[in-house]
């Protein structure tokens, strides 16, 4: 487990990875009944997740970053329908997503905290678009994770700075 | 029993309410932060207080000491959902003044048992 702890501060690594998919797999599975299946893990900027709504909580304490979640307008819906059932209509989507977005970067925070300071979160923003990219300004480490839920691929990103001279 | 449920998703507090309503509960009033949650307890009639922590405009901390330091709110039970669960986290809110909490992600049955625990303590 402290080996978790000491690779935050490195470059991200498996282990993080491990305890991001955890988390995700959690919300998943408690509140919006589906099983996802992880698929790529892909380390860097260079790759883009071709999503038409992005969930964003960004995170501060010891380490800073964001976690967003993306996905197709058409995962959304599905999202948002199995959490509210008759009640998920298109005016809730975005809502649904964001607290989607709160719940994975929450788990994430708590998890983490076993090895660290807990970290101060925000409260989730939600975009929609389909001609626009996230690019950090800090000099973080970023992983993307894909998941396939049925036939829809989600996508969970991770950008995470640690700071100099943090305490484990 | 009447409830107030403090949360700024939507989302969230639909599906609180529709897990209260599975219970039998009818009666709820609802506000998207701590302050707007202040003004509906103040109307009177809150028989048990359900929040989220991390709020806009006042959070759901901030939201329960401001309750417990009014005559009203000093003994109505509060039960906290929140994705706040590091330890350090549930050590403040119970200094705090809440009764109970729930971690989200949760099951519908975790959501349920709390409420009953805390219903039961009203």
């Amino acid at each position: 487990m402290r080996d978790v702890a000491e690779r935050v501060m490195a470059p991200l690594t498996g282990s993080l990875v491990d305890v991001l998919v955890g988390a995700t797999t959690d919300v998943f599975e408690k509140m919006v009944f589906r099983q996802l299946q992880p698929r790529n893990t892909v380390w860097g900027h260079a790759v883009r997740p071709k999503s038409q709504i992005v969930g964003t909580v960004g995170f501060a304490g010891s380490s800073s970053g964001l976690v967003a979640f993306h996905a197709s307008m058409a995962a959304a819906q599905e999202i948002t329908s199995a959490m509210l059932g008759a009640d998920g209509d298109a005016d809730s989507l975005p809502d649904a997503i964001g607290e989607v977005t709160n719940m994975v970067a929450g788990a994430f925070r708590t998890r983490m905290a076993a090895f660290q300071d807990a970290w101060a979160i925000s409260v989730p923003t939600v975009t929609i678009g389909s001609d626009f990219y996230i690019k950090p300004i800090s000099t973080g480490d970023r992983v993307l994770v894909t998941f396939a839920m049925d036939a829809h691929e989600l996508f969970v990103e991770l950008i995470i700075t640690p700071h100099t001279g943090a305490t484990v | 029993m009447r409830f107030l449920i403090v949360d700024d998703s939507s989302t969230m507090r639909r599906i609180i309410i529709n897990t209260l309503a599975k219970l039998g509960y009818e009666s709820f009033l609802e506000a998207g932060n701590g302050r707007e949650g202040l003004e509906r307890f103040g109307g009177g009639g809150i028989d048990l207080v359900i929040t989220d922590w991390n709020m806009p405009e006042m959070s759901g901390i901030d939201f329960v000491r401001n309750l417990r330091s009014t005559p009203q709110g000093k003994s109505v039970p509060v039960l906290m959902v929140t994705t706040n669960a590091a330890n350090a986290d549930v050590a403040e809110a119970l200094k705090a003044g809440v009764n109970n909490y729930v971690v989200k992600p949760f099951t519908a049955d975790t959501l349920k048992d709390k409420i009953s625990a805390v219903v039961a303590h009203a």
